[in-house]
């Protein structure tokens, strides 16, 4: 095994990395068993005599070898899904995997919960196969080398962790038990977990000894690896197994993400260059950095006497380094991401589809306004009228902030996508949102504020500071697309942990953060919905005033800057406007993914392609998907609610996945 | 384009949005109680469980109760008539439902303050903060069933309700003692996240509370929540060396981990000090205090050390 450095040095340096590695088992045996070295090592060859012999060996050795186990599975499954796809943004947690099977535990313990507290793996199984099924299914076996696979991934991600999200908030007395496994536990009550997971951790050794030819040979390019013999089934099966790995993972312990999207990253950093090497360093690292941030996991526990997940621990420490790691690491050429047409439609948008839009747009806001059901003599009896003044002045600002939200995230969508050439762009991609979330959660979960006191203050002033460290980072890059989005993806996951952080202390408040984080117009006043679409009509109307700029900022970089713009201002003034109309929409609704990226989209689909077009088409399907969204949300389980955000992910998400779906049988899977 | 007037666009807009007005510091429901409205309101919106629990106490039927499917399930004690509808999710009730209804009062919870001017505008609201951190929360809870019923003219029905619980309380009392509770060790009161996770009552919390009432000692430290909870790894609880130690159920996880050598190693596992409560609210009100300690009594009359007790001593 000689593998984690170049090889300079290695004679000394991998006795060093096991001492490293055995200092660090040892400590993190001490904090959670309260034994020092000595201690341990007496307490391993005798029989439990006493409760902290009990507690050596069935909670702190299980924890520890769950650690090292789970990590070094993560690991060594990110560094299969970077080789195989070349990317080094692919990772278990990128390619929605973990979110189906957050998803198939929550189903199960809605629908069996017998059986979920006897087999839990096995949904979880089921939700991680089925993302992972819809995720190949999207890409196609000739995606999975490149952006259409994380594509798929981010898509999937979102709509299954949007059902998820929904399930909780329908059944919450049943999923609150949930909440503490959700963040990536890794506490152990005996050998069982471990017992189970050992087994199923085979394909391992499997990758470790078959893959690393045909990784090799894939570095040369799929076409040079086909000729020399590497067929696509072999490709798939690598994929399947580093999948399984990570869903095995997932299954035993929840959600723990950055580690299968450090390692790797981590071990080519260290000099792992061949194939095998890097498969074997990403799994020793894997393990070591798990280990590494359950140990701080343990202290915080010990220090502030509330448990701290160690999911939430890995994406604290994960989401800086990514960042860290992708400064280094990338170059310009890899930052910009290279946008594959998801646009395919030849129309052209007319004279009578802006009518068909617009009156569109006023019957659903008429709808929305005027149908609704009622409850009568017990009954529920749908009634079409116009509402008397107290309805009235309960429906308007649900309608006008939808309209004016959806609006706003629309444009903020097309700015974006056409300011970084990337048709994934989105203002929750750029983690301007979660920034804005961030900053709710924690005045709510630190300074103890309940959460939706001086929310849009809050919410502000946490986007701005996003944008700006978004600006500092990447103004060495001139505002690369790549590194903006990465910053992004960093920031969601933080935000993820943090959430569940909070969540796991299982309280009602959790519910309250999880409701305000599913995007509600629940809580909209009149005046603030005033404010909104006051503030989204100001911005819009800039927005359209530099139209000019983005039809020429389209054409290139040496076109524009031909034309006498001055590309850093230009680009710092409209991301600022980006900014603004994420942080008003966050400040009151909360996040809303999906529907900035997707509007867009469906504009440029129908054949809105010049940017005044598509910033007007993209605002109108923005406010109708979103008008559409808080209608459903209002009626669809009457009495209850569901929040217009989560619709709107749902219903943006499946359409999104459709759309892929369809694009590939068109373009024919024999290609 | 100009930075200058975006930060303007965003000034005007904050100057909208500013912080909403803090709540009242006063007790509202003391204030109620001490001017109740003539003729008292009938048409009642629960929106919170214990609310809910008040209402039925005092003998009134609620108008609607927030996640009312939920309470049967969950609080099942005192019961909810089963044509009372739901009012929609205690966190976001249904407003235009409210509207429709037409009440006369709706009783809220702190967690919708955010929601009460709304709410006003369909009927008069009246928040019960039942859990203020600092103060004895079952004396509170009698308080406030007490002045409910000033509020809604029923006050002679709280105070026979209140005596009636007190009743209660004192025949759980003598059946403990009669067992020798007094020389029992302390009780301690907890409910499982899951096989490796605990939740801790801390002092201020009802099954603790309901535990004193009965007269038992309890090692419940303060929490540093207001719902009186703390969490804890499960390997934790062997802090609790001589005590008999009581889970509230549900628990679905049991047989495993019941099952596991580091549960069975815990000394009151060991010694057979532990035993499981029925199914009770552990958040509610005074009635639900109650409900929790008859639980409690029943699982303490089912251990060894109670049955020991009760036969005269070989010694």
């Amino acid at each position: 095994m000689t593998l984690l450095l170049p090889a300079a040095g290695r004679g000394w340096r991998y006795p060093l990395a096991l001492c490293g590695l055995l200092g660090l088992l040892s400590l993190h045996l001490w904090l959670d068993g309260g034994l020092n070295p000595a201690a341990q090592w007496v307490q391993l060859w005798q029989e439990p005599v006493d409760f902290s012999g009990l507690q050596f060996h069935y909670a702190a050795l299980p924890r520890a070898a769950m650690a090292l186990l789970v990590g070094a599975a993560l690991g060594l499954s990110g560094s299969v899904l970077q080789q195989l796809t070349g990317n080094r943004l692919v990772s278990p947690m990128t390619l929605g995997l973990s979110a189906g099977a957050w998803l198939g535990v929550v189903l199960a313990s809605i629908c069996l919960p017998g059986m979920l507290a006897l087999h839990p793996a096995w949904p979880a199984l089921g939700g991680a196969m089925l993302a992972l099924g819809l995720v190949l299914l999207l890409a196609g076996p000739q995606g999975l080398n490149g952006l259409p696979l994380v594509l798929g991934g981010m898509a999937v991600n979102l709509l299954l962790g949007a059902l998820a999200t929904a399930l909780v908030l329908l059944h919450d007395q049943y999923a609150r038990n949930l909440f503490v496994w959700g963040a990536g536990d890794l506490a152990q009550i005996d050998w069982q977990w471990t017992l189970w997971l050992l087994p199923r951790l085979s394909p391992a050794l499997l990758l470790l000894w078959l893959a690393p030819r045909p990784l090799s040979l894939l570095v040369l390019g799929l076409a040079a690896a086909r000729g020399r013999g590497v067929v696509v089934s072999t490709i798939l099966l690598l994929l399947l197994a580093a999948l399984w790995l990570s869903a095995v993972s997932v299954a035993a312990v929840g959600l723990i993400g950055f580690i299968g999207l450090v390692a790797p990253n981590l071990a080519s950093l260290l000099g792992a260059r061949q194939p095998r090497v890097q498969l074997a360093a990403s799994a020793l690292l894997g393990a070591l950095c798990l280990l590494g941030s359950d140990c701080l996991a343990l202290a915080f526990s010990q220090w502030a006497g509330d448990s701290l997940p160690s999911g939430a621990v890995t994406a604290l420490l994960g989401a800086p380094a990514l960042l860290w790691l992708a400064r280094r690491n990338l170059r310009p050429a890899q930052q910009a991401a290279a946008p594959p047409s998801v646009v395919a439609g030849q129309r052209r948008w007319g004279r009578g589809g802006w009518l068909l839009a617009v009156a569109l747009l006023l019957l659903l806001t008429l709808l929305s306004v005027c149908l609704a059901p009622m409850p009568a003599g017990g009954q529920l009896r749908w009634v079409l009228g116009w509402p008397e003044a107290l309805l009235w002045s309960l429906r308007w600002p649900r309608s006008l902030v939808a309209l004016s939200a959806g609006a706003g995230l629309a444009i903020a969508g097309v700015l974006l996508q056409r300011l970084l050439r990337n048709p994934l762009a989105s203002p929750d991609l750029l983690g301007l949102s979660a920034g804005g979330s961030l900053a709710l959660l924690l005045a709510a979960s630190w300074l103890g504020q309940p959460l939706l006191q001086g929310g849009p203050l809050l919410a502000l002033a946490g986007t701005l500071l996003v944008l700006g460290l978004l600006l500092w980072l990447g103004r060495k890059q001139g505002y690369a697309p790549g590194m903006m989005a990465l910053s992004g993806i960093a920031l969601a996951a933080l935000l993820d942990a943090l959430v569940q952080a909070v969540l796991a202390k299982g309280t009602a408040d959790s519910f309250a953060v999880l409701g305000w984080l599913a995007g509600s117009s629940y809580r909209v006043s009149g005046t603030q919905a005033l404010w909104l679409s006051l503030a989204v009509l100001v911005l819009g109307m800039l927005t359209l005033a530099a139209q000019r700029v983005l039809a020429l900022l389209s054409t290139g970089d040496g076109v524009a800057q031909g034309r006498g713009l001055v590309l850093e201002r230009v680009r710092l003034g409209l991301l600022l406007l980006v900014a603004l109309l994420t942080a008003v929409v966050t400040a009151v609704l909360g996040p809303v993914a999906f529907l900035g990226l997707l509007a867009p989209h469906i504009a440029a689909l129908l054949g809105a392609r010049r940017p005044l077009a598509q910033l007007l088409l993209a605002a109108l399907l923005g406010a109708a998907l979103l008008l559409l969204a808080d209608w459903l949300g209002r009626v669809l389980i009457y009495p209850r609610q569901l929040p217009l955000g989560m619709l709107a992910s749902v219903l943006c998400g499946a359409y999104f996945i459709l759309l892929l779906c369809w694009q590939r049988l068109r373009r024919g899977g024999g290609r | 384009m100009s930075v200058r007037i975006l930060l303007c666009c965003v000034a005007v807009w904050l100057a909208g949005s500013v912080l909403p007005v803090m709540a009242g510091g006063m007790d509202e429901l003391e204030q109620a109680s001490r001017q109740p409205s003539r003729p008292p309101p009938q048409r009642i919106v629960a929106l919170s469980w214990e609310a809910a629990e008040n209402l039925l106490e005092l003998g009134m039927t609620p108008l609607a109760v927030a996640d009312a499917d939920d309470y049967r399930q969950w609080v099942v004690r005192p019961r909810l008539p089963a044509q009372v509808p739901s009012a929609g999710s205690r966190l976001e009730p249904n407003l235009e439902l409210l509207a429709s209804l037409k009440p006369q009062l709706i009783i809220i919870s702190p967690s919708l303050l955010s929601m009460r001017a709304s709410l006003q505008r369909i009927a008069p609201v009246l928040n019960i903060d039942a859990y203020q951190p600092g103060q004895d929360h079952a004396q509170a809870a009698e308080r406030i069933l007490l002045q409910l019923g000033r509020v809604l003219g029923r006050e002679r029905q709280a105070q026979q309700r209140l005596q009636q619980l007190e009743q209660g309380f004192a025949g759980l009392r003598r059946q403990l003692q009669a067992r020798g509770a007094a020389t029992w060790p302390t009780v301690q009161v907890i409910r499982f996240a899951n096989p490796s996770m605990v939740y801790v009552y801390g002092s201020n919390a009802m099954p603790v509370l309901a535990l004193r009432r009965l007269g038992l000692r309890t090692t419940a430290q303060p929490a540093p929540s207001v719902w009186g909870v703390s969490q804890q790894r499960v390997g934790q609880l062997v802090a609790l060396q001589q005590d008999i130690v009581l889970y509230q159920q549900p628990f679905a996880a049991a047989p495993q981990l019941f099952a596991s050598p580091l549960w069975q190693g815990l000394p009151f596992v060991r010694q057979q000090r532990f035993a499981a409560v029925a199914p009770a609210w552990s958040y509610g009100g005074a009635a639900s205090l109650f409900y929790l300690a008859q639980g409690m009594t029943d699982a303490l009359l089912h251990l060894p050390i109670a049955t020991a007790a009760s036969r005269p001593s070989l010694r």
